[in-house]
């Protein structure tokens, strides 16, 4: 066989491994949200009898949808901006100024990537209970959330400084530019990029997360994922864990799009180090 | 460094560096000292050795032992090893290297939970697998796959999530090889075997480690995918820890927390010794 032909047999071939890979999954929750309640989707129909928006606008009337919804979205933006503004001052330190250890602090940053998830949820739990402050749930979710992210807004600002050109600031500080108008024209062009990818990163990071949110949010606080966890256990409908998860991958993809356009690399997943 | 710089340099790492260290010591300090009797949740508590006696006497933790390392495990090689032949596949560009990269890749972005709904909802006892499988006559009738005792859900689940991650690590070590290098072991007769295992295999070992190491902590400390798809029998060592926690049993939930997290870095050593073995003893045969 030439190698041409080698080579058009394996894309056939992939071509039928995406389409268990992706379509069929997808398509599947995509119609199983779709399914009108009026004639149920049995065994011997291939395609669902009858289709209509009936869960989608069920499940944003009835469940604790719109609450999870709320508590997400004032979670995340919260969480990214409170760690870009904690990551900015150990960020100038490790990409501006020489000195010893600075490796190891390098290093160090990445510690809450190794810690397992639900270890450090559950002793976050157990930290919140010795302080007397479990009460506060909201609160101490949107510090994990800022903290856990840390190891991914500091790389990207510490990236960032190290892009700052010396002979801009030295330019700006010739011409008799104030500190203000230093960081402006010297600093800001740099920084921008890797604020708007820090804030997305940690954003779709808080949205994403699963671990805090469950041990210490539940059972007062809802998110998202939390609200998908007990619709895929006990209360197992399956219309609306389909509901459910389009709703959770559909925007945080399209902001993984945008990311890779900022990031300017094919591999945002990379950089955001989202593995699960 | 001026006095300044020794004045300033803590400073600017308290908030980020300095809660990192503060939030992740705290964690690790309350999770050993609990598996020890200290830190109770309802005051006091006295140094005892007790928490870890009763839990390591149980049968249930050391089946979640087993369970979870062999999740760790088998993932991370499954994973990698079905990694390579694509990276491989896709290091020269041909037309659609880029489309297909990007399909394969797509479980990157699917969270977890997503998957694991994605996944049940494919195989459900009515579902089109299920429907597929007799209707092409290789099953009579449908079959329960859900929660099935051999946790290949699970298995299936790590991987359609993890490889994608090895396969990104690898093709960029793979497209960093240079043509000039495989042309000339080519041309010295080495077949397409030996080139992997001479040339491709040692020169991506350090990339493979980082992707086998990441995926088995993963993995090990897996909690959504063994509760939504696994086998009811046993428990992961996450399920377990969160299983004691919600029965209020804090100090058995710290030695399984702790076991967690030493099996992560001991792992994640063998792992780096084995590869690096390989990396050595291989190419001389």
């Amino acid at each position: 066989m030439s190698e041409a032909r080698i080579q058009r047999v394996l894309l056939v071939l992939l071509l039928i491994v995406c389409t268990v890979w992706l379509v069929v999954p997808f398509g599947m929750a995509i119609l199983w949200s779709l399914v009108d309640p009026s004639v149920p989707w049995t065994a011997d129909h291939v395609l669902p009898p009858a289709l209509s928006f009936y869960r989608w606008i069920d499940m944003w009337q009835f469940s604790s949808l719109q609450r999870a919804l709320v508590t997400s979205y004032a979670l995340a933006p919260l969480a990214a901006i409170t760690s870009l503004l904690l990551a900015i001052p150990t960020a100038y330190a490790l990409g501006r100024i020489d000195f010893p250890g600075r490796e190891l602090a390098k290093l160090a940053c990445l510690l809450p990537l190794v810690v397992p998830a639900f270890v450090t949820a559950i002793f976050f739990t157990a930290l919140l209970f010795q302080l007397g402050v479990h009460m506060y749930r909201f609160p101490a979710i949107l510090f994990a959330h800022a903290v856990l992210a840390l190891p991914y807004s500091i790389r990207i600002m510490t990236v960032s400084f190290e892009q700052v050109r010396q002979d801009h600031i030295d330019a700006a500080r010739d011409l008799g530019a104030s500190s203000w108008a230093r960081f402006r024209v010297a600093y800001l062009p740099a920084l921008r990029p890797g604020i708007f990818a820090s804030l997305l990163i940690v954003f779709i990071q808080s949205i994403e997360e699963f671990a805090v949110a469950f041990i210490v949010g539940s059972p007062d606080i809802v998110t998202i994922p939390t609200l998908l966890f007990s619709a895929l256990g006990q209360d197992y409908v399956r219309p609306n864990a389909a509901v459910l998860s389009l709703i959770l991958v559909v925007p945080n993809v399209m902001l993984m799009l945008v990311l890779e356009r900022l990031l300017r690399s094919a591999n945002p997943t990379l950089a955001s180090g989202k593995v699960m | 460094m001026t006095r300044r710089r020794w004045f300033v340099v803590p400073l600017l790492l308290a908030p980020g560096l300095g809660l990192i260290l503060a939030l992740v010591g705290s964690v690790v300090v309350i999770a050993i000292g609990q598996s020890f009797g200290l830190f109770s949740i309802f005051g006091g508590g006295a140094f005892s050795l007790e928490p870890w006696s009763e839990t390591l006497d149980r049968r249930v933790y050391w089946r979640s032992v087993r369970y979870s390392l062999q999740v760790g495990v088998v993932s991370a090689f499954a994973s990698v090893a079905l990694a390579y032949p694509l990276a491989l596949w896709l290091r020269k560009p041909f037309q659609g290297a880029a489309f297909i990269g990007a399909v394969l890749k797509a479980p990157l972005l699917v969270h977890g939970l997503v998957a694991a709904f994605l996944y049940v909802n494919v195989i459900s006892y009515h579902g089109i697998f299920n429907q597929f499988m007799q209707a092409i006559g290789v099953w009579d009738g449908p079959r329960r796959l859900q929660n099935d005792p051999g946790a290949v859900g699970v298995y299936i689940l790590q991987t359609w999530k993890n490889m994608p991650f090895a396969l990104l690590l690898l093709t960029g070590a793979v497209r960093s090889i240079s043509d000039d290098v495989l042309d000339a072991a080519r041309d010295l007769g080495a077949g397409t075997w030996a080139r992997f295992r001479r040339i491709v295999l040692p020169l991506t070992t350090s990339v493979m480690q980082a992707a086998l190491v990441i995926i088995y902590i993963g993995a090990l400390a897996d909690f959504s995918f063994q509760v939504i798809a696994g086998p009811i029998n046993r428990m992961s060592l996450s399920q377990l820890m969160v299983f004691f926690k919600d029965r209020g049993d804090w100090h058995a939930a710290a030695v399984v927390g702790v076991t967690l997290m030493v099996l992560a870095l001991a792992g994640a050593a063998v792992l780096t010794l084995f590869i690096q073995l390989i990396g050595r003893g291989w190419p001389r045969r």
